[in-house]
């Protein structure tokens, strides 16, 4: 019997769409995997079945009855989403958590008492280890998982969706939520399952479905499938975008990180190495580490450091106005709340960091301002009525190029892009790479940061994987983007 | 004791040792600090504070402030006293500027929530619009006269042999403290101010806590300036304006008391008592008005400051 049922599913971000035309069937009682890249459209898909987006075409079966949840509210009942931001109120204990919304109480005080044995049953019934007197940050991150799905179980929705349950998990932790999903199975909960762990999908699911490109490829059984054949599934191999070839000389090294560690982030000796002319692409799955390896080198490595070299002295430096003044530059993954300055124009944004050169004695030059920000919006041909337009009201991409402008005049020797192209039309998308390109061939080492193989392959001299804080493997041209997929999941063959 | 744990009693008795040492120092040192009947001078004293900072307190539990009650308490004192000189009963004297305090907190809650204004922004117009209608009523003279002593049996009475703002403080803090921690609208108020879109998608409607905080604290504000009124026995348009620091300071305090962090009615009662203490034992000590500031702020910020850092090294293990 199905339980869930969608339609021609479709859902478009301003104009932008991230699930196309999905048709899925969910059946009682089943564990139902949903595979796919970053970006394929998981993440969407599962937030249009609890509520938290609507679609915007397509239609959505709950029982075989047509259904809308227009808000998550509406769906609880129905369908629990177990994600990652854990919606819990860090400062109460477990039952004040689990109880939030539908206290007990007597004669008009909480019923603390009865509240707690409530819990205690459900706890028992799941055999959930939890401490349910704390409050709930003072415990662990498998515990507080756990809270969460205890929570959602507490108001027992027929449907449970796990989106990336195992992300922060440990081991030892995983393996308690697989018994705890596989016995959910068993009490007759139908579940969706998301995960970029294919070997954790491959032995809990029953059937699997792959997403690519915010469509459905297919919906395979799970009997006798590997992960390599799941994994040419999940490649995309769209040739949407153009990738330019821009002939360049790769030289000496310019930046070199050597057994680099990096406490706060959880980075332990890590090594790399980029030279003039090349652009070296890092690959890896969400929270792999890319970023926070390369926002800590920005942010600063510290003072006395023996363990990152621009052109072959000490880099040191405690903070990303420092790292600039020495010549790394990076553009951040966030670009509106962190590449620009959505509030300002883009005049106002690209001369930001430039204002030591364009005032004189403290005083703004206005004429040097208006040429130097009209260059640079000429050069990267940013798409506005006027340079006094705000940010704000830009498409992405052109955002984007003003994330980028800003930096023109800072005679930049290495540039860290964090997934420069998200959610850029492909237009635009060829741009960048060009710039890229056109950066590396000036003498500049590129530090390319994408969830998007196929650009990594199509644009990178070199890529580096990287798997659970740490670099795995380095991949020379030509790449094979299979193998880097599954360095990118931690897959042994 | 290892240092984790030591580290954990400081940070949750922290300002109670504080507030421990500064007693038995100005015990030492002050003459009739300790005598029973300075400590009952010091609760009177800080009567009237511990119910207005009360109030502030719930603005805060639901991560909000309020920048309007001192003078809200002050339009209220001001209507308090116009209608019992008037010679209205003393039921209305009281009902009518308890409504007003209401009325500015629904006010306000209702900008917060459904217009969106920040609740800074929004509370300190109310403070200008609630100083204006003080000085549009009294035309900036104090209000003086007989008042009856049913009205005045409030500030200045005995119950029992206890003081009355004695009394009403006690009330006020158990009442806040069970509201807070044994009730569901306690719980509301507390997760709404810990995470809101956690509790909205837990079914909870949280522009109703929040506006409910901002209510409770109007009403506290005028009760302050209806009390007042009755303590003085005469209205003056400026009278609590002075409650708008102490009450930071106190509630303040109050966030490194028990939970780090975190308001709360006993740990506002702490703060509070701490000033009262400290206001008392320099007097007596016969510090001067500035000197009482200076050390106040002083220690604000070496106890909040010991409790914060104190907090983020737990928050680290």
């Amino acid at each position: 019997m199905t339980i869930l049922q969608t339609k021609g599913l479709t859902k478009r971000f301003q104009g932008v769409v991230a699930l196309s035309d999905v048709d899925f069937d969910l059946e009682k009682g089943e564990i139902h995997a949903i595979v796919g890249e970053n970006g394929a459209g998981k993440s969407t898909f599962v937030k249009l079945l609890a509520g938290i987006h609507t679609p915007t075409k397509g239609t959505y079966y709950f029982n075989g009855k047509e259904t809308l949840f227009s808000s998550p509210k509406e769906a609880m009942p129905y369908v629990g989403l177990v994600h990652q931001d854990r919606e819990l109120i860090p400062t109460f204990n477990g039952y004040k958590n689990l109880f939030l919304g539908s206290e007990l109480s007597k004669i008009g005080l909480l019923d603390n008492a009865k509240m707690k044995e409530q819990c205690e049953r459900i706890r028992e019934k799941y055999k959930l280890n939890i401490n349910l007197d704390k409050p709930v940050m003072e415990l662990g991150t498998g515990q507080q998982e756990m809270m969460t799905i205890l929570k959602i179980l507490f108001r027992h929705p027929p449907v449970l969706i796990f989106d990336e349950p195992t992300a922060s998990l440990s081991m030892q932790e995983s393996e308690i939520l697989f018994s705890l999903i596989k016995d959910l199975q068993i009490n007759g909960f139908s579940i969706i399952y998301i995960s970029h762990r294919l070997p954790e999908v491959l032995s809990l699911a029953n059937r699997i479905s792959v997403l690519k490109n915010g469509k459905k490829v297919i919906t395979l059984e799970n009997k006798g499938i590997s992960e390599q054949q799941l994994i040419s599934y999940m490649i995309s191999k769209n040739l949407e975008a153009q990738y330019p070839k821009i002939d360049k000389e790769i030289k000496d090294t310019i930046f070199e990180v050597k057994n680099y560690s990096c406490e706060k982030e959880n980075l332990h000796n890590l090594s790399y190495y980029v030279r003039r002319g090349e652009i070296v692409g890092f690959a890896g799955l969400v929270g792999a580490g890319r970023t926070e390896l390369n926002l800590s080198l920005f942010s600063g490595p510290g003072k006395n450091t023996q363990s990152v070299f621009m052109e072959g002295t000490p880099f040191s430096s405690s903070s990303p106005r420092e790292s600039i003044k020495k010549g790394l530059v990076m553009i951040p993954e966030d670009r509106r709340g962190q590449g620009v300055i959505i509030g300002m124009s883009i005049k106002e944004n690209i001369i930001l960091p430039n204002m030591n050169t364009l005032s004189t004695r403290g005083f703004v030059n206005k004429k040097k301002i208006d040429r130097f920000s009209q260059d640079i919006v000429s050069r990267l041909s940013i798409i506005a009525s006027s340079n006094e337009q705000l940010v704000r009201t830009l498409s992405g991409g052109n955002q984007q190029k003003v994330a980028i402008g800003k930096w023109l005049g800072a005679g930049a020797k290495v540039w860290i892009f964090d997934e420069p192209t998200q959610g850029i039309d492909v237009e635009t998308k060829s741009e960048i790479y060009k710039m890229l390109g056109n950066f590396a061939k000036n003498g500049a080492g590129v530090i390319f940061i994408s969830s998007d193989l196929r650009e990594l392959t199509e644009i990178a001299d070199r890529i580096y994987v990287m798997c659970e804080h740490k670099i795995t493997s380095e991949f020379k041209s030509p790449f094979v983007a299979n193998d880097i997929l599954t360095k990118m999941i931690g897959v042994e063959k | 004791m290892n240092k984790q744990k030591f580290t954990k009693v400081i940070t949750k008795y922290g300002t109670m040792i504080t507030l421990g040492l500064i007693i038995i120092g100005f015990s030492l040192f002050i003459d009739g600090f300790v005598a029973l009947k300075n400590l009952a001078n010091i609760l009177k004293q800080i009567a009237l504070l511990t119910v207005i900072a009360e109030g502030f307190t719930m603005c805060l539990i639901v991560d909000e402030l309020d920048l309007s009650f001192a003078n809200i308490a002050c339009l209220s004192g001001i209507i308090s006293g116009g209608l019992i000189l008037a010679g209205k009963p003393t039921i209305v004297a009281i009902i009518v500027p308890l409504l007003v305090g209401f009325a500015f907190g629904l006010a306000s809650g209702l900008l917060v929530t459904k217009v969106g204004i920040s609740s800074l922004i929004t509370t300190l117009a109310m403070s200008i619009l609630a100083t204006g209608l003080t000085y549009w009523i009294t035309g900036g003279v104090s209000f003086y006269g007989e008042m009856p002593a049913s009205f005045l049996m409030l500030g200045r009475g005995y119950f029992l042999g206890i003081p009355s703002l004695i009394l009403i403080m006690i009330i006020t803090v158990v009442v806040a403290h069970i509201l807070i921690n044994k009730t569901k609208t306690g719980i509301y108020l507390q997760a709404t101010g810990a995470n809101q879109e956690a509790t909205k998608l837990s079914g909870v409607n949280t522009d109703a806590y929040k506006i409910l905080a901002l209510i409770i604290c109007g009403v506290a504000a005028s009760f302050t300036g209806i009390l007042l009124t009755s303590k003085l026995g005469a209205a003056n348009p400026e009278a609590a304006s002075g409650y708008m620091m102490d009450t930071f300071a106190a509630s303040l305090l109050g966030t490194t008391v028990l939970s780090i962090g975190l308001a709360s009615p006993i740990g506002t009662f702490i703060g509070a008592l701490m000033i009262g203490v400290l206001n008392n034992g320099m007097t007596l000590a016969g510090a001067q008005y500035f000197m009482q500031d200076i050390i106040k702020g002083i220690i604000i910020i070496l106890s909040v400051s010991i409790a914060s850092s104190q907090a983020k090294k737990l928050a680290k293990n």
